[in-house]
Order: structure tokens, then C-alpha cells, then sequence
């Protein structure tokens, strides 16, 4: 997904966090367990911060460079995109 | 051993439905359940499944809007943080009724429809309304919620399934689920007319690849496959006991919302006790949970923990007792009896 796209979660879906701090996103008829990664990646989709943005604060908080940031979280959004789990407004 | 937690929750509100279609996995015997719970019974039941860690629930039947108090019980799930799916046939879905749900907090609703051209669909129906079903799926598609098309497929509308998919484009769901007829209650009676063709099976398999490879990131097609036709089991429920509950119109809690059908397994009642405790420590649940039950060929094989022995019902439906291997798997001495059906 291009660093421009301001990605939001689909329509159905949830993020629920748990009372350990764990996250699952619900979904149509299902729910997927997310890794710590996935969960601050998903919690800061709005539909206003570009996937840039995201990756920018992402790198931030798990100290790893930009770049790297930049093509996981792209790869990860393209990847929920195509089961419709985020969707582009 | 200790009972994993429940995630999902299907509450089976009513058996009662205005349609008459042959492929319904509800049990026979409906009497057993006409003494249905009150609307402050299942409002306890939601929230005892929150409580114990449940995330997602499943209003369903039966046909769930012949319940009055559908929106009421929604809008319960929704207050604790429960994700509210309804599973509709979509007849009675006026404006007024789709107002209510959103309202409530609905988060997803299944639609479904028996064939995409209005004779055929009528006729699997039992009854006109085909056209009732296009109109709450276009009121559903045109608002703010998720949406999933249904179409059960068998014998008599496999050869449909690209008109199917057409008809998700045209309405613009973004989810369409393609599933093969579960011989359960009503679907296993009518078995013999139901099961589809083996050519059948590999024409929709073709299909169904072709438009998953055409729509991509547009519509998600879920395939659910006909166990019937493969090698090896469904997974049923993921396990027994191991992450789904169901509960029946009259309160009994079912590990498989076709397992009211196994003769002689007694299953506790909501009634009588909490979901909780039903779930953790009732013998209908500590039966088959796990590893500890298997027979061979289960007990030894390599995917005893993928498949999980298969479905117990289809075990007690097909071979006699639910303790036994699924004969829908190949290495099951009864799969004959299964492959019987069609060959």
C-alpha cells in the first residue's frame, strides 16, 4: 500500500483489546489474534494519517529505522486490504 | 483438563421459519424446542458469555426477526462489547426493521438467498420470496454496515454459482459466502437430492478460484467445501468444546448447533445453570474435547490436532455412534457409507 493512502479498518471491523494488553480484530464471523506489531499499526488507522504517517510513529516506538517500518507496515495494510479488513475512503 | 476459553457464541433465538428450504441443518424434532427463552433469559446469557471471555456473537434460528425482541437482545450484546453478527433469510427486513438494527448496534449481517433467478429460488424456498430477499439486500447494501450474501449450494443450483457471484457485483456486497449443503437435520433427510454431482464440485471449485483471482481486495468469497468430497474431515468447530457454543430456542447448550440431534448425550440447560459452568465442566463438552476420546485411526494420526477427529454429529448420523472417527475421512472404516451417496 502506498505511503499517501489514508487507510481506515472495513466496515465490520473491530479492534478489542484485552485486559493483558493483547488484541484481536474482529471481523466477519471471526476474529483474528494480532501480534503487538499489528495492533499499534491498526490502532492508529483513522482514515486521516497517511500509511507514512503510521510507519513514521511506528519506527519511533519500536526504534527501527524508516525504511523498514515503511515497507513492513505497507506490506502488512495491502495484505488486510485484500480480505477487506482495511479499506481505502 | 481445563476448558479453553470460548470466543464465539450462537444463540439460536427461534426454530420458527416462514421458509421451507430442504437443506436445513435444523433438528427434526421441533417440539423439543418450542418452550423458547424470555428475552431476560438470553439477556443473562450475554451476559455470562461476555463475562467468560466470549467476543463475538451470532443471532441466528430459525428465522431470528420472528423474535420481537431481536433488537433489544442486539442492543445487549452490543452494550457488552460483544460483536453482533445476525444471520437473516432477509423476508422480513423492511426499512423499519434495518433502522432498528443499526440502532441497536449491529455490526455484520448474512443475507441469504436460496438461487440468483426468482423461479428457482422460490421453488427451493418454498415460497415467493425471492424478491423480498433482493429488496433487504439492497436496504442492507446502501447503509453503514458489513454485508455478507449467503447462498447454500447443492444438486439443484451448483451449476448457478456463476450467476451468484454476479448478482454479489451487481448488489455490491463485499462478502459472499459459497457453502456447500452440511448434511445435518433437514439437509440430512433429504441427502439423496441434495448431493451434488462430483463434476458439479470441480465446475464451482473452477469458478469460485477464477472470481477470487478477478475480485481481489473488491469482495472476499469464503468456499465452504463439501467434506463429502474431500479426503480428509472438516475441522468441525474448530474442535469440540474448543472455542464455540451454542445455544438452543429452549436454553440447552449444544457444542455444535447440530449436536441436539446425538440420541442419548444429555445437554444442560441455561436454565439450570450458568454458561460458564456448562461450558467448562457439563459432560456434553468434556466428551469430546481434546485428544483423550480418540479411537483410531484418530488416535495415532498425525493430524489428529488439525482435523480433530472431524464432526461428531456426522460420526453418530452416518456411522452410529459419536465417538468414532468422521467418516467423511478417507481412512474412517465407514467413509464407504459416505461415498455411498454419490458414487
Amino acid at each position: 500500500m502506498n505511503a499517501s493512502e489514508r487507510p481506515r479498518l472495513g466496515r465490520g471491523v473491530r479492534l478489542r483489546r484485552e485486559g493483558d494488553g493483547s488484541a484481536m480484530l474482529l471481523v466477519p464471523e471471526g476474529a483474528l489474534m494480532l501480534n503487538g506489531t499489528a495492533a499499534a499499526t491498526l490502532e492508529l488507522l483513522d482514515g486521516h494519517r497517511t500509511v507514512g504517517d503510521i510507519a513514521g510513529a511506528l519506527a519511533e516506538r519500536f526504534d527501527v529505522d524508516v525504511e523498514r517500518a515503511q515497507r513492513e507496515t505497507g506490506e502488512l495494510l495491502q495484505r488486510l486490504a485484500e480480505r477487506r479488513f482495511v479499506e481505502l475512503p | 483438563m481445563t476448558a479453553p476459553r470460548a470466543l464465539s457464541l450462537l444463540c439460536e433465538l427461534t426454530y420458527r421459519c416462514n421458509l421451507a428450504c430442504p437443506y436445513c441443518y435444523n433438528p427434526l424434532d421441533l417440539r423439543r424446542f418450542r418452550d423458547e427463552l424470555t428475552t431476560a433469559e438470553w439477556s443473562r446469557v450475554l451476559a455470562e458469555a461476555a463475562a467468560m471471555g466470549v467476543v463475538q456473537v451470532h443471532f441466528s434460528g430459525g428465522e431470528p426477526l420472528l423474535r420481537t425482541d431481536l433488537y433489544e437482545l442486539i442492543a445487549a450484546a452490543h452494550g457488552a462489547e460483544l460483536y453482533a453478527n445476525l444471520i437473516t433469510q432477509g423476508t422480513f427486513l423492511d426499512d423499519a426493521a434495518a433502522d432498528r438494527l443499526l440502532a441497536a448496534g449491529l455490526d455484520h449481517v448474512q443475507i441469504s438467498i436460496q438461487a440468483p433467478d426468482e423461479g428457482l429460488a422460490d421453488w427451493i424456498a418454498g415460497a415467493r420470496v425471492h424478491a423480498r430477499k433482493l429488496d433487504a439486500l439492497r436496504r442492507i447494501a446502501g447503509r453503514n454496515v458489513a454485508l455478507t450474501l449467503n447462498c447454500v449450494l447443492h444438486h439443484d443450483n451448483h451449476d448457478s454459482v456463476d450467476a451468484v457471484i454476479a448478482l454479489a457485483e451487481r448488489l455490491g456486497v463485499g462478502r459472499l459466502e459459497l457453502a456447500n449443503v452440511q448434511f445435518y437435520g433437514w439437509a440430512f433427510r433429504n441427502r439423496s437430492a441434495l448431493v451434488p454431482t462430483r463434476e458439479q464440485i470441480r465446475r464451482t471449485g473452477a469458478a469460485v478460484d477464477a472470481a477470487r483471482g478477478r475480485l481481489r481486495g473488491r469482495m472476499e468469497i469464503v468456499y465452504v467445501a463439501s467434506d463429502y468430497f474431500s479426503d480428509f474431515p472438516k475441522p468441525c468447530m474448530n474442535g469440540w468444546g474448543s472455542t464455540f457454543l451454542t445455544v438452543a430456542p429452549n436454553g440447552d447448550v449444544l457444542p455444535c448447533p447440530a449436536a441436539s440431534a446425538i440420541s442419548g448425550m444429555r445437554f444442560d440447560n441455561v436454565r439450570e445453570g450458568s454458561l460458564a459452568t456448562i461450558w467448562a465442566e457439563s459432560e456434553a463438552f468434556q466428551r469430546y474435547r481434546g485428544t483423550g476420546w480418540m479411537p483410531e485411526p484418530c488416535r495415532s494420526c498425525a493430524r489428529r490436532e488439525i482435523d480433530w477427529g472431524g464432526c461428531r454429529c456426522q460420526a453418530f448420523l452416518v456411522a452410529g455412534d459419536a465417538g468414532l472417527t468422521d467418516p467423511a475421512c478417507s481412512l474412517s472404516p465407514h467413509h464407504a457409507r459416505l461415498q455411498a451417496l454419490h458414487e
